[in-house]
């Protein structure tokens, strides 16, 4: 049996008193995509945050390709990773944002080159190549020399996946990649979302575009309160779910689609 | 209100062009002030105390083209030394260690506090409190030592009062600056699997930098003037040039309008170039405004503002 390229395992994540994840078990496959679905305040961006240790969980481990995130052996005794080799670790799981955190000062195509040649130490011009040949891919290669100012959200996005695929990741995680965008641009990062899929990216998806989570996905997780209530094919758990709180939340989001 | 009836041949209000408001006060206001302009004017061109004549015979002499060189070389020194520690400061400032975040408030604290006069002076007599300055082990055997007398010169102890003081405000500054950098682009960043220094250097001081350096002009500025203080450590400025002539011709006046017009020329050259950075800067990235020579003035930052 294949291991799963990502697997969490009993994860709790607490702000002060307040329990945001309540102990979370998943897996996700090579290849998968996996949709966190919930409504506001359910811990879904907490749980993605996790992943990479942008939060640091308060118990529980995540294991990417069966390594510890975050942590280390030392014979018998268990290590916490500091920021640099933790950096390592994170060149394998790209991450897109809500709201882009594209570099403002560096046009598109520096934004893309920037961390294989500063990080991977890529010769210039071979980053450049590569970096044309993804924002060719996101529909960005006649905008490779504008800044993000100039760039509308839609834009914005596009260049931000070119970016983590810049480092090529074995894993994308995206949070809520289209929620504040303008509705007549979501289509177009979906569309560029699709076309990764396709490609055979394994992706986790924070998101509440149901249509996507439906066509894309894989997987379909739906979380409440800090847990994962359902999960399962994402045409039978929108169809036919068995709990109480999802079919509740399901008639509140698909009434307005 | 009473309406007058409207004269029988008016004509219609889209031909004719409104006559435009007339500001009375302006026009008063504006002459008292030309007439004081021309009173001072007047005063400075036929008062006899002024000397003219000896402020052109000592406008470049020799050893005031000097102390200008002094004054700017302290200027220079000053901010570069004050920049560099200003940086490592806010960093410290900001970092999680907690006895970093002490020893950078304590040194804000101190050199924000002590007025630069007094250090000078302090620093230059620093040889009463520490007779013998060494390298070594500390508590313990010493490798190295020096008579403080020797190592303290009027410069050293120029140079430090103004660094450091220069450092604490600096560090303040960028601290802000990289402050107000958001926290995303530093997540984005660890995404990227950027180190912390890679992600300081290449990502936030960048950007840090273009919000701080405005405020580093005015420094620099500021700086310039506060040079003239090391005139009490003797040490030949721009200023102290003057006081040595005076000193020995009489002609404190004309000299004082020596210095006055070569600190005027140097503001004046510091402050057009900060204007144009800035403009540079405050256009979005990629576009930089085209704008005539003439609207990147004085004062044009001003008068933008009361445009807007």
């Amino acid at each position: 049996m294949i291991p799963p390229l990502l697997s969490v395992e009993r994860l709790r994540k607490s702000f002060g008193t307040h329990e945001v994840l309540g102990g979370i078990d998943m897996q996700v496959n090579r290849g998968d995509v996996t949709c966190i679905v919930g409504p506001s305040g359910s811990g879904k961006s907490t749980l993605l945050r996790c992943l990479n240790y942008l939060e640091k969980p308060t118990s529980g481990v995540v294991f990417l390709m069966g390594e510890p995130v975050g942590l280390r052996w030392r014979g018998s005794r268990l290590h916490e990773m500091s920021f640099n080799e933790l950096a390592v670790q994170r060149q394998r799981m790209g991450m897109v944002f809500q709201g882009f955190h594209l570099f403002p000062h560096k046009t598109a195509l520096e934004n893309v080159i920037e961390a294989p040649v500063i990080v991977k130490g890529i010769p210039r011009d071979q980053a450049v190549d590569e970096a044309m040949a993804l924002l060719d891919k996101v529909g960005m290669r006649d905008r490779a020399h504008y800044y993000p100012a100039q760039l509308s959200g839609g834009q914005q996005q596009r260049t931000a996946i070119a970016r983590s695929l810049a480092m090529k990741p074995e894993l994308m995680l995206f949070d809520e990649p289209t929620s504040a965008l303008d509705p007549e641009l979501v289509g177009e990062v979906l569309a560029t979302m699709r076309q990764l899929a396709t490609d055979g990216m394994t992706m986790v998806v924070v998101t509440h575009e149901m249509g996507f989570a439906r066509d894309v996905g894989d997987h379909l997780i739906f979380m409440d309160g800090g847990v994962i209530v359902e999960q399962g094919r994402p045409a039978e758990v929108l169809s036919r779910p068995t709990q109480d709180r999802t079919k509740s939340f399901l008639s509140r989001v698909l009434l307005d689609n | 209100m009473r309406r007058t009836e409207p004269p029988k041949n008016r004509p219609s209000i889209h031909d004719v062009r409104p006559v435009p408001v007339r500001n009375v006060g302006q026009w008063l206001g504006g002459a008292v002030l030309l007439l004081l302009g021309l009173l001072f004017f007047q005063i400075l061109v036929t008062n006899q105390n002024m000397k003219w004549p000896v402020v052109a015979q000592y406008l470049f002499d020799r050893k005031i083209l000097a102390g200008l060189g002094m004054t700017l070389l302290l200027t220079f020194l000053a901010m570069v030394i004050g920049l560099a520690i200003g940086v490592v400061l806010a960093i410290m400032r900001l970092s999680s260690g907690r006895v970093f975040r002490a020893v950078s408030w304590a040194w804000i604290w101190f050199f924000r506090g002590v007025p630069p006069l007094v250090q000078m002076i302090f620093w230059y007599n620093l040889a009463l409190l520490l007779p013998e300055t060494s390298i070594g082990i500390p508590f313990g055997p010493k490798l190295m030592s020096w008579n403080t007398n020797d190592l303290i010169t009027p410069f050293s102890a120029a140079i430090m009062g103004l660094a450091f003081t220069e450092s604490a405000y600096a560090a303040e500054m960028i601290r802000a600056g990289i402050q107000a950098i958001s926290h995303g682009q530093t997540e984005a960043a660890a995404t990227l699997g950027m180190t912390r220094g890679q992600t300081l250097r290449r990502i936030v001081l960048p950007q840090a930098l273009r919000i701080v350096i405005p405020p580093i002009g005015n420094d620099t500025i500021s700086m310039l003037k506060f040079t003239s203080l090391v005139s009490v450590l003797a040490l030949p400025d721009l200023l102290y040039s003057a006081q040595m002539i005076y000193a020995r011709t009489y002609q404190t006046i004309p000299l004082l309008i020596v210095a006055t017009l070569w600190y005027l020329v140097l503001t004046t050259i510091l402050t057009l170039a900060e204007h144009l950075i800035e403009h540079r800067l405050k256009a979005s990235p990629g576009q930089i405004a085209r704008r005539k020579w003439w609207e990147i003035g004085l004062f044009g930052h001003q008068r933008a503002q009361v445009q807007a």
